[in-house]
């Protein structure tokens, strides 16, 4: 038997709605967390796929496979080189694991890597140095 | 940067050569007599090795089959070794360098590694183009590498730059020393395509 005040509580609850992430959310947020870390990079430009570029600020492309509320996602990520692959691939997977987790709930079961350029860091910042 | 098959070719050059020989040595016992000396069961020198009648040996239609089989299976044999003889590259395709493959893999394609090597070589000054050869596995790979310089490098310094940065990067990366590495060298005449641009990084006071 539920009390007058549990029972008003769960019928407020479903009187607020729902919330549906979309599959294009995961993946938005899987990506945003992977452009965050500082070796890591995705493509950006182009036309169909056709021109584009490497780009260390770009978001790397992830596809996101849901299946209740477990996900696998697939991440196609350009790295700095030389970076120790595994090692750094390992962290990140770590990370979007943690992040994904954290901001949907969704549970990140498999996380796919494919490494698809890998570039040396920019010397110099192409900026002038000011006195 | 291409493989030959020269450990195909010395094995079965090897059998090949020993059966010949053996047969060779028969031969010349048989004429001289010797075979004959040895085991009187065999035929004596100077006449017919074989005295029964062929035309009724290979009668049945199950021998002419049998013999047409074995030459073609020989035939067949000796086409794929001619095919074996083309010079290959035999790149790795890609490198599995996860962990735990339950959470998840992780894949890098040879030719990744292959072209991030090349763009460090191609800084080197003195070099015109270069291209970068994978194989082997994650954990134990081989670098094969073409560096084409021009008549301005310097090759001891181009030598020396590889061994001290291009092939210990490619190692960190890959978290393994190379098993192998390999350097051929060409000279052309041409002049270096990559360079052209250069970020100013000059002092300027306002």
């Amino acid at each position: 038997m539920k009390t007058p005040a549990a029972h008003a509580g769960s019928r407020d609850l479903d009187s607020r709605g729902r919330t549906v992430l979309d599959r294009k959310v995961v993946e938005k947020i899987a990506g945003q967390v992977a452009s965050e870390e500082s070796f890591a990079g995705g493509s950006s430009g182009g036309f169909l796929g056709i021109g584009a570029h490497s780009d260390f600020s770009a978001r790397p492309k992830v596809t996101v496979e849901l299946a209740g509320n477990i996900a696998a996602l697939s991440v196609e990520i350009g790295l700095l080189y030389p970076v120790p692959l595994r090692q750094v691939t390992e962290r990140l997977r770590r990370r979007i694991s943690e992040r994904v987790t954290a901001l949907t709930g969704v549970e990140v079961r498999q996380i796919d890597i494919t490494v698809s350029w890998l570039k040396p860091a920019d010397e110099t910042t192409g900026r002038r140095r000011l006195l | 940067m291409r493989q030959h098959a020269g450990a195909l070719n010395r094995t079965w050059l090897v059998i090949l050569g020993i059966l010949t020989l053996a047969g060779g040595v028969l031969i010349l016992l048989a004429a001289s007599g010797t075979l004959h000396a040895m085991s009187p069961a065999m035929a004596p020198a100077e006449s017919p090795v074989l005295t029964g009648d062929l035309h009724t040996a290979f009668g049945p239609a199950s021998v002419t089959a049998i013999v047409l089989v074995a030459g073609v299976l020989l035939g067949a044999l000796g086409l794929l070794w001619i095919l074996a003889q083309i010079p290959r590259k035999n790149p790795a395709d890609r490198y599995r360098l996860h962990q735990d493959p339950a959470s998840g893999t992780t894949l890098c394609e040879a030719s990744v590694l292959g072209s991030a090597v090349e763009n460090q070589i191609n800084t080197l000054p003195g070099v015109v183009g270069s291209s970068a050869l994978l194989r082997g596995t994650a954990r134990e790979p081989d670098l094969t590498m073409k560096v084409t310089v021009n008549n301005r490098a310097d090759i001891q310094d181009i030598l020396h730059s590889i061994n001290a940065r291009v092939i210990p990067d490619l190692s960190t990366a890959l978290e393994t020393p190379l098993r192998r590495t390999g350097i051929q060298l060409e000279v052309s005449g041409r002049n270096p395509v990559s360079g052209s641009t250069v970020a100013t990084t000059g002092t300027v006071i306002y």
